[in-house]
C-alpha cells in the first residue's frame, strides 16, 4: 500500500488509541505548560472580586448536566470557593434539571469547606419548570417564583433572603450554560435586556464562539469559556490566595494541549494522504 | 495506587466503559449503559418535577391553603392529555394556543432587544471605540465582516459590481467563524474526554491524585 493510500485510510480505532495515550500520559507524568491568561476570564474574575461581602448575593444558574461536567462543575466550584473566601452570599438555582444534583453537590462540599451556613451564607433554590416564566418571575419577586427552596423550606425562613427581593437584589448573574435554556436564549433575553441585571457566563467551548458577540456588546461582563477557562479560574482564585484545593481543570491543561496537537497533525496527515491521491490520479 | 471501594464509583466505573465501547461497535454492553442513562435521567425528571413543583406549586395552594385560582392552570395542563383520546384531541389546542402566545409575546420583544439592537449598538461605532488605535482596527475588520456576510445572504439581486466581491469576502469570514467554531468544538470533545479519563484514573483506580 502506497503511503497516500495509508495516510488516507488510517483506521479510527488507531486514531482513538494515540487521543488515549496523549491524554493519559500527561495526567500520569504532567508536563508543565504554561497557559495564557486572557481577559475575559479576568474580567469576571474582577465581576465577582468587586462584589461586597455579607451583602446583596451572587445568583449562580446551573443550567448544565453531567455530560458537561468536566468543563463547566469545575467553574462552579471555583466560583463558589471565590465567592465564599470572600464572604460573598450565593444564590443557586438552575434551569436544566439533570443539573439540580451537581448544584447541590459543589453548594454541599465547597459550603463545608469554607464553613459556611445554610440559609445565611447560601441558599439553593433547586429548579422549576417553565424556564422564560421562571427568569421573568423572579424580575417581579424571588419569592413568588420560588416560595420553597430544594429541601420544601419557605424561602422567607432563611436570614439572608432578607431584603432580596427580585433582580434589583441581585448585583451580579453567573449562568454555567451548557446549551438550551442558556445564558443566550434565556437569561440575557430575558434577565438582561429586560430587568438590566450583569451577567456573567461560563459556556462549554462548544457555545464559547456564540458567546463573544454578547462579551463586545457588554451584554455579558466576562467570559469563562470551557476547561481552558475553568483552568486560568481556578488559578485565579489560587493566585489571589481564596483556595488551595485540588484543580481539576489545570490538571487537564497538559492532556489538552497535547490532543490538539495530536488532533493537528492527524488533520495534515489526511490533508497530505488526499493531495498525494488526488495527485496520482 | 488505591482502588476505590466505594460501590458507586465501580458503578460509574463501568459504565462509562460499557458507553465507550461503542467505539469499537455497537454491543450489548453499550445498550446497557444506554438504555441505564435514560431510565434514570427520565425517573430523576419525574421525581424532581413532584418533589420541586407540583407538590409545592399546585398541590399545596389547591389543595391544603384552597387557593381555588390554580384549578385553571390544573385544567390547562390536564388538557395536554387530551391527545390520547382520539374524540377529545381536539381540546389540546387550548393549552397549546395559550403556550404560542404566551411565547411569542414575551420572547419576540426580549429576543429584539438582545439579539438585534444590542447586536446593532454594538456593531456601531462609539468615542469609547475611537480611543485606542488598535480597537480601531478591529472595529474596522468587525464592521466590514459584518456587511460583506449580509450582502452574502442578500438573494434578492443578481451579485455583480462591488457586491460581488463583497459576498466573497463574506465566505471568507464566515469560514473563520465555521472554523473558529469547529477549534472550540474541537476542545469541548477532547474535554469531555479528558473529564472521563481523569475520573476512571483518578477516582476508580487512584493511579493519579
Amino acid at each position: 500500500m502506497k503511503i497516500a493510500d495509508l495516510l488516507g485510510k488510517i483506521d479510527r480505532r488507531i486514531i482513538f488509541i494515540v487521543l488515549t495515550v496523549v491524554i493519559v500520559i500527561p495526567l500520569i507524568s504532567p508536563i508543565g505548560f504554561v497557559g495564557r491568561l486572557s481577559p475575559r476570564v479576568h474580567d469576571l474574575f474582577k465581576a465577582i472580586d468587586e462584589l461586597k461581602p455579607s451583602n446583596k448575593p451572587l445568583l449562580i444558574s446551573v443550567d448544565f448536566d453531567p455530560q458537561s461536567m468536566p468543563e463547566l462543575y469545575p467553574m462552579l466550584v471555583s466560583i463558589l470557593r471565590h465567592s465564599f473566601a470572600r464572604n460573598v452570599r450565593v444564590i443557586v438555582m438552575g434551569l436544566w434539571v439533570t443539573g439540580v444534583g451537581l448544584g447541590e453537590e459543589a453548594l454541599t462540599t465547597v459550603g463545608q469547606e469554607y464553613q459556611k451556613e445554610y440559609g445565611k451564607d447560601y441558599v439553593f433554590l433547586g429548579w422549576k419548570p417553565g424556564v422564560s416564566a421562571v427568569v421573568l418571575g423572579m424580575g417581579r419577586s424571588i419569592k413568588e417564583t420560588f416560595s420553597t427552596d430544594y429541601y420544601g423550606k419557605p424561602i422567607d425562613s432563611f436570614p439572608m433572603m432578607a431584603g432580596v427581593n427580585n433582580y434589583r437584589d441581585i448585583p451580579l448573574l453567573v449562568t454555567l450554560s451548557a446549551g438550551d435554556p442558556g445564558f443566550n436564549t434565556v437569561w440575557l433575553p430575558y434577565a438582561q435586556a429586560r430587568f438590566g441585571v450583569r451577567v456573567g457566563t461560563g459556556v462549554t467551548a462548544v457555545s464559547a464562539a456564540d458567546a463573544y458577540p454578547y462579551l463586545q456588546t457588554g451584554q455579558l461582563v466576562g467570559l469563562i469559556d470551557g476547561m481552558k477557562g475553568a483552568s486560568e479560574y481556578e488559578l485565579l482564585v489560587e493566585k489571589a490566595g481564596y483556595s488551595e484545593a485540588f484543580k481539576p481543570a489545570s490538571q487537564a491543561m497538559d492532556s489538552q494541549s497535547l490532543a490538539h496537537l495530536a488532533i493537528m497533525i492527524l488533520i495534515v496527515l489526511g490533508n497530505v494522504g488526499y493531495f498525494l491521491a488526488r495527485r496520482k490520479k | 495506587m488505591a482502588i476505590a471501594t466505594d460501590l458507586w464509583i465501580w458503578v460509574g466505573a463501568l459504565l462509562t466503559l460499557f458507553i465507550f465501547s461503542f467505539l469499537f461497535g455497537d454491543n450489548p454492553l453499550y445498550k446497557i449503559g444506554e438504555h441505564v442513562y435514560v431510565g434514570v435521567s427520565v425517573g430523576y425528571f419525574i421525581s424532581i418535577t413532584w418533589h420541586n413543583f407540583l407538590y409545592p406549586d399546585l398541590i399545596v395552594p389547591l389543595f391544603r391553603q384552597g387557593n381555588l385560582l390554580y384549578i385553571i392552570p390544573t385544567i390547562l395542563g390536564v388538557l395536554y392529555f387530551s391527545i390520547f383520546f382520539p374524540k377529545l384531541s381536539w381540546l389540546i389546542r387550548i393549552p397549546m394556543g395559550f403556550v404560542l402566545g404566551y411565547g411569542a409575546g414575551v420572547s419576540i420583544p426580549a429576543v429584539l432587544q438582545a439579539n438585534i439592537i444590542k447586536q446593532i449598538q454594538g456593531s456601531l461605532l462609539s468615542t469609547q471605540v475611537l480611543s485606542r488605535w488598535d480597537s480601531i482596527l478591529w472595529y474596522v475588520v468587525s464592521l466590514v465582516g459584518i456587511v460583506c456576510t449580509i450582502i452574502y445572504f442578500f438573494f434578492s439581486r443578481e451579485r455583480k459590481g462591488i457586491s460581488k466581491p463583497a459576498a466573497e469576502a463574506g465566505i471568507v469570514f464566515l469560514m473563520v467563524g465555521f472554523g473558529a467554531s469547529f477549534g472550540y468544538t474541537v476542545m469541548a470533545r477532547v474535554s469531555l474526554l479528558i473529564g472521563r479519563l481523569q475520573f476512571l484514573l483518578r477516582d476508580w483506580l487512584g493511579i493519579i491524585k
